[in-house]
């Protein structure tokens, strides 16, 4: 237990559940922002997984920075597909979430044979590049807890960073500018915006391009960061465990950011915790954000409907 | 009411399936049109590659064999998404419910009763018992901690796979060390083989019989009944004195016992036999599709599931055969769920480019919360 | 020159209904214009037309002298035309000041600037005398207030012309005076105000003009000096229809439905009936009067058993159902007749026979051991369909195919299929025309006058005043007073109590309370 405790409160285990929760962040931003403008976005895996794949792939023939961008617009492009089908063609947005998925399970696979020559399981015999890390070591200058500072944030993701920004950007812009107030009205009761001659579609549709971007750079984390290279279904359900944080997170991009990390953190622990005790079984560690996902829902809707019994909104 | 009404009725039932169909087969062809072209830019050898895709499945016993394997087991899937579907819930469990129910069976059948005559009937019974628990958890999550049906049935699916690999690798008598195998069933405890040297087994049977029995319990039954209105209209179904609460339930159990026979359909049949990790394929999601494209009618998923299941395996031989990998049928596959799930129609391109009348206010997401 | 003028609008909807032909309308600068006629008559539609919600398929628009075409809200709302719809548009979450601003915020660069947004706001509402604070959201407002908010919205966006959808549908008496109040402030400040109405008094007290539409046509326009209720109830029927149902005299002897101390909280936590008592007679109808929100609905729900009681007693026939599901209420007698029996009293896309066995699953008749019999269903649905003249294919047919009106008749139908003990009814003619309210006041009243005992509740004093024998009057979920239905009961006297102006002492309840 002890050995547990040094682990956690040590500054590795903190720089370890910071690069975690990063692409999960990323994913719950992006389910964030489609869930306020009225949308449950289930396609935030596959937008994920596609990002992951793009990103890699173009890696291995442009600079870094390009290969994130691509990752970032194929899951925009995603996002203009979903919105595409469900509000110009008035599909169920879940079903078209699913198709999304499938889509994302099967193509990437069948994407990376056509770019390996046949290989189906991982990228390993491509080339491809990582994120750099940011440096910070300057940090340690600081007295007294200068070399705590440097040890956590040196050598994290350049995209952590534009993470932790985008968290302050989409809160600002959620609740400091007129279209954050558009894009919430849209979600809770579109005939209202709509009566005020607001483009109700076009809020909606640029939601989820903004969710897919979101979830496109998760992917482009991962796999350029967290892992260097694609493996096939690298996602594991970030997708999905992102849809609980946004609700854990009280649907709030500060609530969200703690949903997050919380998940991060249990990510980071099935790190960690194989190293710690060989007898605890991986198979049971790997379950451990999944379980956590269901204990936050659950606990997450029974506090929502005491909330809203207090609100008064029935 | 006069005697010709019975036709009209007829007529425009007839008038609705055939635009069904329609729109079915239209969807088809567009997706099949997509990947033709990605095969053309990306085989060396694309009308064979088509060629197998399209005539494969049908060309040897065995391959049909292999087909119509397949097909029975899309049924199976497809039935119960329907069930949940039919109730409007976005119950997305099945797959967790396949490995729950394996796993189920193969405890049964490698216990002491396996090599009986009550190994088939027992195992069946425990993977039924076993996903309808699986497809209870996230029902009454959702009915009383109002706890969102799509993301808990979605993580149990993690967790059951998980499940699945932590017994393979410490609890169930494996073959041999290293290998994520089980020892093979007994005899007894595997579906008998309906022709011989053919995966056609038991399997076909079961799932006729569970095309049978849904749809008897859909339209025959108060309860089917019941679940329908729920699902046309839970306020008006609340209204009326049928607690949705309970049905909802009940259809996520009753969709979670079909996943779970479809687990033991796996492992009990002649493809395995055994139990082993990951043995499903991702073919349980697919049964999206074919409760979409028969609009969850349970009469009509045998039919998709055939259709559906001769592509999916011309996909596999066209795997083997030639330089394109199976997993092209993905994007067929989420073609056809986008197509007809929205309003496309065969003119679709003309009303895409002309600008709508007025902005719409219906809340598309509205309907999960 | 007229300000607006309307030529020869036509508007076919798909499927051949067609809903404008050939509508002419002119309003005046700085007059109050009313356009009155019965439901379907297509006063809805020439509104979505000038507010460019819907496109007209022949004929003009003219603002100013010049010839205009809206193909959105945004267009018509930026030449200075605001509408405000019978359900409001607003955002329950948001603040009063968001809500009127939303769409057209002061900025200062990306930001949005709340701080002139209040002070716009307020300044606008003082200037009209729609009083309202900007802060609080408006989901916690009253109804009256939500109004004016809306009101308020058309303003901020210079609205010259303004168009009211039934705007007094959903007020009580006093409070359409205070609408009144800011509409004649309105008109005093130079705006120009459309007002939809099918309430014939209310139209002849605002209006300077009134245009009168019917069946999708302009039936003429005149000054609302020259003409009387009468006249103008003539000229939008057609006919000369007398809106009136007689009654059976009723003895009160039988006591059908009796509450006690009734008590129920809701999703909020506040307490909406608080301890109500009431007594229904068999033949007897007792009117549930009150402004919208003050416990009827609630009353009615936990009655039908659709909604938990915090205290109190329920019988039926002497039998308490308190505990009961709502089936068992049922197969005692209990009838229920929704507010928005489309919305909650039809599952529209299952069929007519499916809908009319809905609420009778549990009786041997139709199911046996769990299992439908078919025959026995469609049988009775097509008995059923025969009597109340449903106008559809057959049994099998999706409710969905049906036109509204005949939606109506599947609830009513199954409703009243067997001769109920206990008839609860909500607001069962809102939205329906005049036509179609005189067959459901009769249904009413038949099932009356054989002997039901009717709950009814309705926002239209009217109809209240028109079919009860008894009424009782909710304020703040409680009964403040109690009256028998007599011909000097007036709906003023109502609106008193209605608003909690006065309140019945315990002494003068008694006689109303038997």
């Amino acid at each position: 237990m002890t050995e547990l405790l040094i682990t956690i409160i040590s500054t590795g285990f903190f720089a370890t559940v910071i690069r975690t929760t990063t692409p999960l962040l990323l994913a719950t931003l992006g389910g964030l922002i489609a869930d306020l403008s009225g949308a449950l976005n289930v396609a935030l895996e596959g937008m994920m997984l596609i990002g992951c794949l793009t990103a890699v792939i173009v890696s291995v023939y442009a600079p870094w920075y390009v290969a994130v961008l691509s990752g970032v617009g194929a899951g925009a492009l995603l996002g203009l597909l979903m919105a595409f089908f469900a509000y110009r063609l008035k599909a169920d947005i879940i079903l078209v979430g699913f198709a999304i998925n499938i889509l994302a399970a099967g193509g990437t696979v069948f994407a990376l044979a056509l770019a390996t020559g046949g290989d189906k399981g991982t990228s390993i015999n491509l080339q491809s590049q990582a994120i750099p890390p940011v440096d910070l070591t300057f940090l340690s200058g600081i007295p007294i807890i200068g070399p705590t500072l440097s040890a956590m944030l040196t050598g994290q993701s350049v995209v952590t960073w534009i993470a932790a920004f985008l968290v302050f950007a989409i809160w600002y812009f959620l609740y400091r500018t007129p279209w954050g107030l558009w894009l919430r009205g849209v979600g809770e009761y579109p005939a209202a915006p709509e009566a005020a001659g607001i483009p109700v579609t076009k809020v909606r549709t640029w939601s989820l391009v903004v969710s897919g971007a979101l979830a496109g750079l998760g992917g482009a984390q991962l796999a350029m960061f967290n892992y260097v290279g694609f493996t096939r279904d690298m996602t594991g359900g970030r997708g999905f465990i992102a849809l609980g944080a946004v609700l854990l997170g009280a649907r709030h991009p500060v609530g969200a950011t703690i949903a997050a990390l919380l998940f991060g953190a249990f990510d980071a622990f099935a790190i960690v915790l194989p190293g710690l005790y060989n007898w605890m079984p991986s198979e049971l560690i790997r379950m451990i954000p999944f379980i956590v996902t269901i204990v936050a829902l659950i606990s997450f809707s029974v506090r929502a409907q005491r909330a809203l019994a207090l609100r008064g909104v029935q | 009411m006069s005697g010709n009404v019975p036709t009209i009725d007829e007529n425009s039932r007839w008038a609705a399936f055939r635009r069904e169909v329609g729109r079915a087969l239209g969807a088809a062809i567009m997706a099949l049109i997509v990947a033709f072209i990605v095969v053309l830019f990306t085989s060396k050898t694309p009308l064979d590659a088509m060629m197998q895709l399209l005539t494969a499945p049908a060309s040897k016993p065995r391959t049909i064999g292999l087909w119509i394997d397949d097909a029975a087991k899309l049924t199976v899937t497809g039935l119960a998404f329907s069930l949940v579907f039919q109730a409007r819930q976005f119950a997305m469990g099945v797959q967790g419910q396949v490995y729950i129910g394996a796993i189920a069976t193969s405890y049964v059948v490698l216990g002491p009763l396996g090599s009986t005559w009550a190994a088939i009937p027992l195992g069946l019974t425990a993977a039924m018992l076993a996903g309808a628990i699986y497809g209870f958890l996230p029902g009454i999550a959702k009915a009383r901690l109002g706890a969102n049906e799509i993301v808990s049935s979605l993580m149990l699916n993690y967790i059951a796979i998980e499940l699945c690999n932590l017994l393979m690798r410490t609890d169930l008598p494996k073959a041999s060390a290293g290998v994520l195998t089980s020892v093979d069933f007994p005899k007894e405890a595997v579906f008998p083989p309906l022709i011989p040297n053919t995966r056609l087994d038991l399997g076909i049977g079961l799932a006729i019989i569970a095309v049978v029995v849904v749809w008897f319990a859909l339209y025959r039954t108060a309860w089917g009944l019941k679940l329908r209105l729920v699902g046309h209209n839970a306020k008006f179904a609340e209204y009326a004195g049928i607690r949705p609460t309970f049905i909802m339930v009940s259809a996520m159990a009753a969709s979670g016992a079909l996943g779970g026979l479809l687990g033991a359909m796996f492992v009990q049949g002649q493809t395995y036999g055994k139990l082993t990790v990951l043995f499903e394929g991702g073919i349980a999601f697919e049964g999206i599709l074919v409760a979409i494209v028969a609009r969850s009618r349970p009469l009509a998923v045998p039919i998709v599931a055939l259709a559906y299941g001769y592509l999916r395996q011309g996909a596999q031989l066209m795997n083997i055969r030639t330089d394109v990998p199976a997993e092209v049928i993905g994007v067929v596959t989420a073609i056809i769920i986008l197509l007809v799930s929205s309003s496309f129609s065969l003119n679709f391109i003309t009303r895409l480019f002309r600008r709508r009348d007025r902005a719409t206010s219906v809340p598309a997401g509205s309907v999960v919360k | 020159m007229a300000l607006l003028e309307a030529i020869g609008i036509g508007k076919t909807y798909p499927g051949g209904v067609v809903a404008n032909d050939g509508v002419n309308l002119t309003i005046e600068r700085g007059e109050v214009h009313a356009v009155v006629g019965e439901n379907g008559a297509g006063k809805s539609t020439l509104m979505k037309i000038l507010f460019g919600i819907e496109q007209p398929n022949a004929g003009r628009l003219v603002l100013d002298g010049k010839d205009v075409r809206f193909a959105r809200p945004r267009e018509a709302i930026d030449s200075g035309i605001g509408m405000v719809f019978q359900h409001f548009s607003l955002v329950p979450s948001f603040s009063v000041y968001e809500n009127v601003v939303m769409g057209s915020e002061p900025r200062s660069g990306i930001r949005f600037d709340r701080k002139k947004a209040i002070a716009e706001v307020q300044a606008l509402s003082d200037k009209f005398k729609l009083h309202v604070d900007p802060l609080p959201p408006v989901g916690a407002l009253p109804v009256g207030q939500q109004q004016r908010v809306e009101i308020l919205k058309a303003l901020y966006r210079d609205a010259r012309i303004l168009i009211l959808d039934e705007p007094t549908a959903v007020l009580a008496p006093q409070e359409v005076q205070e609408l009144f109040v800011a509409i004649r402030s309105l008109v005093a400040q130079g705006h120009t105000v459309i007002f939809i109405a099918h309430k014939l008094p209310e139209v002849l007290e605002i209006s300077d003009t009134i245009t009168v539409m019917r069946q999708g046509r302009t039936v003429g326009q005149v000054r609302s000096k020259d003409v009387t209720e009468d006249s103008l109830a003539a000229m939008m029927v057609g006919r000369e229809v007398v809106l009136r149902v007689d009654r059976k005299p009723t003895d009160q002897s039988q006591r059908v439905a009796e509450v006690r101390g009734l008590r129920v909280v809701n999703a909020r936590g506040t307490e909406v009936v608080q301890g109500i008592d009431l007594t229904v007679h068999a033949g007897e109808t007792v009117g549930l009067v009150g402004v919208e929100g003050n416990g009827q609905a609630e009353t009615l729900e936990a009655i039908a058993g659709l909604r938990a009681i915090t205290a109190g007693t329920i019988a039926l026939s002497g039998e308490p159902i308190t505990g009961m599901s709502v089936l068992d209420r049922r197969s005692r007698g209990l009838a229920s007749i929704p507010e928005d029996r489309i919305a909650r009293g039809l599952a529209p896309g299952a069929t007519v026979a499916e809908n009319l066995v809905a609420t009778r699953l549990d009786e041997p008749r139709f199911v046996r051991s769990g299992l439908l019999d078919l025959k026995a269903i469609r049988l009775s649905a097509e008995k059923l369909i025969e009597r109340f003249s449903i106008r559809v294919g057959g049994p099998n047919y999706e409710v969905a195919t049906l036109s509204g009106g005949n939606m109506q008749k599947v609830v009513v139908a199954r409703e009243l299929s067997e001769q109920p003990k206990l008839l609860l009814v909500n607001q069962p003619t809102r939205g329906v025309d005049l036509g179609a309210t005189q067959f459901i006041w009769r249904t009413i009243t038949d099932a009356r006058d054989e002997g039901a005992a009717v709950l009814l509740s309705s926002a239209d004093l009217h109809e209240l005043l028109a079919l009860s024998d008894r009424l009782m009057v909710f304020y703040h979920g409680e009964i403040v007073a109690a009256f028998t239905n007599t011909p000097d009961l007036t709906p003023e006297t109502l609106g008193t109590y209605m608003l909690g102006l006065a309140r019945q002492t315990p002494e003068d309840m008694k006689g109303a309370l038997k």
